[in-house]
């Protein structure tokens, strides 16, 4: 249950700042506004990025998301090339190219080796994430993270055992009050659970998709220690309904949750923004 | 419509034992010569991830072709805290490719994955013996809709990890549906939970639980050697 926000899924908000993917990777047949949409899906480009590029922008995204923190050392390169599948040149190129953006040092000598800047604060990179996004975007992401987070609970609520929702009630319970990033993993996996207990491998993968992208905009959150509690509370109310297979209260207790992340999230950018 | 089924021979209950016994008895055959190798390299010295994949890949490996059954996955997965130089680990292949599974926690920020609480591993433990475990959406290994078995193993009573392999419910769907249904239209196979992992009603889905009164007035046949029934009705 650990690492189950398997850390190298891509985080389109946080990677929004200055490299706009999703932009650029629309189809000849979009532009020419064709309407064979699906037809035209099938012919996406798959992306000519080079494989270099894709081996930075997944160490990149597990730094600002804080995935990989400030100071951790990063494998060996050989290490790297086998966990990714690629040559340990596509590693070397990709760590020159984290060097100059400033986000991995390199050191030599015994002890040596790449590390993640001492410098790279998620909740900086988050913070400058939240800036670069516009409001339409940031309802945008919560009406999806609500959609799936609101299916899934809503199945759970139909199909869950007690037992199974009261394992993962133990396990939040004895997160909250640690540190903030051990917090943030554990509500994270905990959402994924309580997800995966909807029996939905589809709805499951979603979940784990978005919980990934939007989960550093939760830390931005939970830094207020009475949000955590908030947190708690919200969670333990939602695991409750689910216990109770009441699927309609389970869902609307997700709805007024995220309701007020994306509020708080809106109001911190504007306080931001005033500065 | 079923050419290619097998007869079906016996009860249902006996059909499902019969289909999720020959794993069982699988992971027992090769839980018995590993449990030798992994005794020898423990005596040797600490034993590390690499050392144990070393150890496990032959088994795992030669699980996805022994058997008659769709194996997805099959591997160890060590009991916590008992390799030198990580606090959990699964040595663990899969998929089409039978590629060795490298999670990203694992291998790059060393994090150690709790799997303490997963039914694969805690029911095995807690009870000693092998457990057909799901259905459930594995989202550590396949991130499918899967069944796993796996079976305890200990050496001098030490528990050191559990031999397992997955099988996906749209394989056992496809298996097992057309073996069940000359036996009625109204037979599902139930895990200790009360969850469907299967039917032949087209009134019960896979994943739906069946629990309290309806359970109880149902007729149900337990299926020898593992926490499964099939319910008519």
């Amino acid at each position: 249950m650990g690492s189950i926000t398997k850390p190298t899924r891509c985080s389109p908000l946080l990677t929004s700042i200055g490299e706009n993917e999703t932009m650029s990777a629309r189809s000849p047949a979009h532009r020419q506004g064709r309407p064979a949409r699906l037809l035209s899906a099938v012919f996406q480009p798959i992306g000519d990025e080079g494989r270099a590029s894709l081996v930075e922008r997944r160490i990149a995204d597990a730094i600002r998301g804080g995935v990989l923190h400030a100071g951790e050392k990063l494998p060996s390169e050989q290490d790297l090339a086998q966990a990714f599948g690629v040559a340990p040149a596509t590693v070397r190129e990709a760590l020159m190219s984290l060097r100059s953006r400033k986000l991995v040092v390199t050191r030599r000598g015994r002890g040596g080796g790449s590390f993640v800047a001492d410098s790279a604060d998620p909740m900086a990179f988050t913070t400058e994430a939240l800036l670069a996004t516009t409001r339409v975007s940031l309802r945008d992401a919560a009406t999806h993270y609500l959609a799936i987070t609101r299916a899934c609970v809503e199945l759970a609520a139909r199909r869950a055992d007690p037992s199974e929702v009261e394992l993962i009630r133990a396990r939040v319970h004895r997160a909250h009050g640690g540190d903030l990033r051990m917090w943030r993993r554990i509500v994270d996996d905990a959402v994924i659970e309580l997800a995966a207990l909807s029996q939905s491998a589809r709805l499951t993968r979603e979940q784990m998709r978005l919980q990934a992208e939007l989960s550093p905009f939760f830390a931005l959150i939970d830094q207020d220690e009475a949000e955590q509690r908030r947190r708690l509370e919200a969670m333990d109310s939602i695991l409750n309904a689910v216990a109770e297979a009441d699927a309609s209260r389970a869902g609307n207790l997700v709805a007024d949750a995220v309701a007020h992340d994306v509020t708080w999230l809106i109001d911190h950018r504007a306080e931001l923004e005033a500065q | 419509m079923t050419m290619h089924a097998p007869p079906a021979t016996g009860s249902p209950s006996t059909i499902v034992a019969d289909y999720f016994g020959q794993a069982i008895d699988e992971l027992e055959s090769w839980k018995a010569k590993f449990s030798d190798d992994l005794a020898a390299a423990r005596a040797r010295g600490p034993v590390t991830t690499d050392t144990l994949d070393a150890l496990v890949a032959p088994y795992a490996l030669s699980t996805f072709d022994a058997l008659d059954l769709p194996v997805y996955g099959s591997g160890f997965i060590a009991a916590l805290n008992s390799l030198a130089d990580a606090s959990s680990h699964l040595a663990w292949w899969q998929g089409a490719d039978r590629a060795r599974l490298v999670l990203a926690a694992q291998s790059v920020s060393k994090e150690a994955i709790d799997y303490s609480e997963l039914e694969w591993y805690r029911v095995p433990h807690q009870t000693g013996e092998a457990h057909v475990a799901g259905p459930y959406v594995d989202y550590l290994c396949s991130d499918e809709y899967t069944i796993t078995i796996a079976s305890p193993i200990f050496l001098d009573r030490e528990f050191v990890g559990v031999a397992g392999l997955d099988l996906l419910i749209d394989q056992v769907e496809r298996d097992l549906t057309p073996r069940l249904a000359p036996h009625g239209s109204d037979i599902s196979i139930v895990n200790g939970v009360g969850r469907v992992l299967l039917s032949t009603s087209p009134h019960r889905e896979t994943g739906d639980s069946i629990r309290g009164a309806e359970l109880a007035s149902l007729t149900r046949t337990a299926c020898p050697g593992m926490a499964l029934e099939v319910v008519s009705g």
